[in-house]
């Protein structure tokens, strides 16, 4: 079997290498992309789009079927990971720590043994717990706030610089991440449950394609945002580069809930109880 | 103005050429750390308020926005580069690692 494998796999790489002799040389300028899209992109972006920044305009509106299934293929990575690493186990872990905050005793709690869970003198801690560091803690709790500002604004900034809904959604994503890391695993998934990731996700993927799907609906082609003018009540030009903001939008819900949702089920091996 | 941005930009350059040395040279771990934590730190703050004054040089209220973003990533790499310094130090002391005395040999 895993001859065949090797076999398939090497003859797919043969075919695949024996492709790239009809393409033309490494920046020809008499290729068909060099005479014809690059310029067409350079020169009317601005007056098609009134998008000041070429690459988004490429990304999101002319070649925005590309990136749609990008953010699918990042949906499908998060389920993917969901599929493979989670355990559903009714039974909690056989012991658990719990820490008495004023004193810092710690309290291990052997399975079918009960402590006053709603009394705030105890919170739970993991197995590996380490002593929480004031510093680490304060300056966390103080930058997070600000790295989801700078992450909104870099998914609504997308169109005049470096930026979108990818970058700005990873950057969203890392602010909770940094919350699990510099707090615990639990503090993080209350405050995103992994409900809300795993609706979240499809979410921001069915945002784009209702998108596109809604400028079909009135009346234009799949993706061609200047339908849109009739809802935005702007002009067709202005209606493609608020299409293009939707669409970042969406982009950027999915890839911040796929992110959070990888990261939960990998660093606690599926079990969503202890962290990193 | 041109002088001085100059000037800013080669001393966070310098801080920047020692940090670089400090990394090779240093004997360990923790000491390694210092020149990385610090003197970066300081580099990058000498060389971004350098080019917070070379793009005011034509002064208007977009170049003066942009000289604001570039002072506030300076602002959040001041308060985010020595904490993570700070929880890379406390990961190797928790991790055991012993550090690095007078005679030993560099690690």
């Amino acid at each position: 079997m895993k001859i065949i494998g090797l076999i398939v796999a090497v003859l797919t790489g043969a075919l695949l290498i024996y492709g790239t002799v009809d393409f033309p040389g490494w920046a020809d300028p008499a290729s068909p992309a060099s005479t014809h899209l690059s310029p067409h992109f350079i020169e009317k972006t601005m007056e098609e789009t009134s998008v000041p920044n070429i690459v988004t305009a490429v990304l999101a509106d002319y070649r925005s079927y590309d990136t749609m299934f990008e953010t699918t293929v990042i949906f499908s990575g998060g389920v993917a990971c969901f599929i493979l690493l989670r355990i559903f186990r009714r039974k909690e872990p056989s012991d658990r720590l719990y820490r008495h905050v004023l004193t810092g005793a710690t309290i291990r709690v052997k399975e079918g043994g009960k402590i006053p869970l709603d009394s705030d003198d105890f919170e739970r801690i993991d197995t590996l717990w380490t002593p929480h560091d004031l510093i680490i803690k304060t300056v966390c709790r103080l930058l997070i706030p600000f790295i989801q500002l700078f992450g909104l604004y870099v998914i609504a900034h997308g169109h005049h610089s470096p930026g979108g809904g990818f970058q700005g959604g990873v950057i969203l994503g890392a602010s909770i991440m940094l919350l699990a890391i510099s707090q615990d695993l639990r503090t993080a998934v209350q405050r995103m449950r992994e409900k809300v990731d795993a609706l979240l996700s499809p979410t921001g993927v069915f945002i784009y394609a209702g998108t596109g799907a809604l400028c079909l609906l009135l009346g234009l082609n799949f993706m061609d945002y200047s339908a849109l003018a009739s809802v935005l009540y702007v002009d067709p030009v202005t209606a493609r580069s608020h299409g293009i903001l939707i669409v970042e939008i969406g982009v950027g819900i999915a890839v911040m809930a796929t992110i959070i949702w990888i990261y939960n089920n990998l660093s606690s091996a599926g079990k969503y109880d202890e962290g990193l | 103005m041109d002088i001085i941005v100059c000037l800013l930009l080669f001393a966070g350059l310098f801080f920047f050429t020692g940090g670089a040395v400090g990394i090779l040279r240093f004997p360990d771990f923790y000491s390694r750390l210092h020149p990385a934590g610090k003197l970066d730190t300081l580099g990058l703050l000498l060389a971004l308020i350098g080019l917070a004054l070379f793009n005011l040089h034509h002064f208007s209220l977009g170049t003066l926005l942009t000289s604001l973003k570039i002072i506030l990533i300076a602002v959040f790499v001041f308060l985010a580069s020595p904490t993570a310094t700070h929880a890379i130090v406390d990961a190797g002391v928790r991790a055991g690692l012993a550090p690095w005395t007078k005679g030993e040999k560099r690690r």
